[in-house]
């Protein structure tokens, strides 16, 4: 039978985790982190032995990974590609020379092996591909279903092992708490905005049409102009709304990944030759500046009548 | 203190992705350019190095072949990135090493650090590429090297001789510090490297490049990945550009357009 290592830092990622090993395995047992370890009772819920590290930090998670990986033997390890798992289990495959899929979006059983599909090619294209067992396999979320709690497991607490490196501080993200995910009508901003406060055109729009704000990682991560969870991508959210307006967005595959399943997308951009406009069912060639007043005046005449 | 080696991916270009007129990728056909991150990772070194003393040391391994019809893509990415800050460059092109997976990739660039730069005390990794982006390279490497490793760091600085990194979860940032030698991976966010000017491209012209082969970065592990099916994601937009003689026009045009979609909540 073949046993499933799931290794996760979070419940909605474990319990999707649970549908993809049920996928492929028999037995399932897991190794929790961060936020999953502090509600390790419910965590145990879904799985049939727990291992729990209380920390966030990388190289305690990997001592405790080591561990579970020797005495359990799996012939799968399973879990979310978040970056805290990305870089235990590289290490984890580097140490074993094990092969490792990433951002699977298909799962299929094999005779001790498994094959996947992911994306390549900044996610312009699919890859199929097959790996013998042992093997690490991280999937994209919302992919699989959540699990359902089945029962109450055992539940191991592994020590806090410090490796090499040494946390100093701990910052705190400023996050909106915004749910793009849930949003049907998504303004788009990149850096065809000049500064932080021309974003209020995007607001003013985005008001108008009971819309959420959503950004490109530049303007998200690297001028923090908006919070990270507004950074739209396939680094950031995949998110699916019927209308997705991206303004000053230049259209390159990583942040267009993330808008895919978007019913309508509209492209205001200056450049004619901008990426963008092969990735959109409308487009407007205009500067955004003079472009928008526009826009929302019209859209305010047309709401009044 | 030491040199900074800095992993430099000759990758495909995923704007230029080209079909065979059965739908399947033509990856021969698709041309390689300088991994998008990588830059970020040449402009952190170029950075770090006067605090570190050494040099900058590319490690360029081709996974793409053919190695013939490849060469003058290879040297440009090669170019480029002496240009963009690397002192020198070995360059790894063996027909046998390409088509590979992630475990010979980081076997073969483990080695070739081990040999050809014994003296690296930060071996700086972009946290993904752009186009298998799989953002696995540096761990295994690290574990391969035995050496302590920080991964997706946002800023770095070399602090009382030893390396402090602000490293990027989804929920917040960790101040982490390692003794070196060690491996950093570097996110988008950490600088913003500008194009190399015409004077770094010449000056780059007189770099030394060494050439390696499958046989001078012994021994290589085997392959497990087997590629099955590479296939294109058919965009199917509408691609209407909206036209009209003023702004006014556009955007009364873009409004009706978007009513008869039926995605206005007006
Ligand atoms: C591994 C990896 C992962 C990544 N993940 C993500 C991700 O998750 N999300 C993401 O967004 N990016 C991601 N990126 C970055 C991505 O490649 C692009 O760099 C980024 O999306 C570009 O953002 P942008 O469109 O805002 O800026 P730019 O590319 O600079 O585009 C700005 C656009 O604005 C237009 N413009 C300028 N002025 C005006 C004006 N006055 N009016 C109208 N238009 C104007 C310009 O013509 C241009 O097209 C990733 C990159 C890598 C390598
Ligand atoms: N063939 C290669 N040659 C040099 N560096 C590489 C190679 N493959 C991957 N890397 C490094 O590892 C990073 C992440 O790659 P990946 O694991 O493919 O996402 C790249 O951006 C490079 O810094």
């Amino acid at each position: 039978m073949v046993k499933v290592l799931i290794v996760e830092g979070s419940i909605p990622d474990l319990r999707e985790s649970v549908s993809a090993a049920k996928l492929v395995g028999g037995e399932v047992v897991a190794l929790v982190y961060g936020k999953a370890a502090e509600k390790a009772e419910e965590a145990a819920k879904y799985v049939s032995k727990l291992y729990k590290v209380a920390t966030y930090v990388p190289d305690p998670i990997f001592a405790a990974v080591k561990k579970v990986y020797e005495t359990e033997k799996p012939d799968i390890v399973i879990g979310h590609g978040t970056k805290n798992n990305r870089d235990v289990l590289s290490r984890l495959a580097g140490l074993n020379d094990l092969p490792m899929a990433t951002d699977v979006i298909k799962l299929e059983p094999g005779e001790g092996e498994v094959v996947y599909e992911r994306g390549f090619l900044s996610e312009r294209a699919i890859a199929r591909e097959k790996i013998p067992l042992p093997a690490i396999v991280l999937v994209n979320p919302k992919v699989f279903q959540p699990a359902e709690a089945e029962g109450q497991a055992e539940i191991v607490e592994l020590p806090v092992e410090e490796g090499q490196v040494k946390l100093v501080e701990k910052k705190e993200k400023q996050l909106s708490g915004i749910n793009l995910e849930e949003a049907e009508i998504i303004v788009g901003v990149g850096r065809g905005f000049k500064k932080k406060e021309d974003l209020k055109l995007a607001f003013e729009l985005a008001e108008l049409l009971g819309a959420q704000v959503g950004a490109t990682r530049p303007i998200a991560a690297d001028y923090k102009w908006l919070p990270e969870d507004a950074w739209i991508g396939i680094s950031g959210k995949r998110v699916a709304p019927k209308l997705y307006i991206a303004i000053g967005i230049s259209g390159a595959p990583q942040h267009m990944a993330g808008v895919s399943n978007a019913k309508i997308i509209v492209a205001i951009n200056k450049d004619k030759s901008a990426p963008i406009f092969k990735f959109a069912d409308y487009g407007v060639v205009a500067d955004l500046y003079q472009f928008l007043p526009v826009l929302i005046k019209k859209l305010r005449e047309k709401k009044k009548s | 203190m030491g040199d900074i080696v800095v992993l430099v991916k000759p990758a495909l270009n995923p704007d230029m992705v080209r079909t065979k007129p059965d739908g399947t990728i033509d990856i021969d056909a698709i041309p390689l350019k300088l991994d998008d991150i990588d830059a970020n990772a040449l402009e952190a070194a170029k950075q770090l190095k006067s605090k570190l003393g050494g040099k900058v040391i590319a490690f360029l391994l081709q996974t793409w072949g053919p190695v013939a019809k490849r060469a003058r893509d290879m040297r440009m990415v090669t170019q480029e990135a002496l240009a963009r800050g690397a002192d020198e460059a070995y360059v790894i092109s063996d027909e046998s090493l390409t088509g590979k997976d992630q475990i010979v990739t980081a076997g073969v660039l483990a080695n070739a650090i081990k040999k050809y730069a014994p003296n690296a005390s930060l071996i700086l990794v972009a946290e993904a590429s752009i186009d298998q982006t799989t953002g696995q390279i540096a761990g295994r490497l690290a574990a391969k090297l035995g050496m302590p490793f920080i991964s997706y760091a946002r800023s770095l600085e070399v602090v009382d001789g030893k390396i402090r990194a602000e490293r990027d979860v989804e929920d917040h940032i960790q101040v982490l510090e390692a003794s070196l030698p060690a491996v950093v991976s570097v996110t988008q966010e950490i600088n913003e490297p500008r194009p190399p000017t015409l004077l770094q491209i010449r000056r780059a012209a007189k770099k030394p490049q060494h050439k390696l082969a499958a046989s001078d970065v012994e021994p290589i592990p085997e392959a497990k990945k087997v590629p099955l099916e590479y296939r294109i994601l058919t965009v199917t937009r509408k691609q209407i550009i909206i036209e009209g003689d003023t702004l006014e026009e556009i955007a009364e045009k873009l409004i009706e357009a978007l009513e008869k979609e039926g995605v206005l909540n007006l």
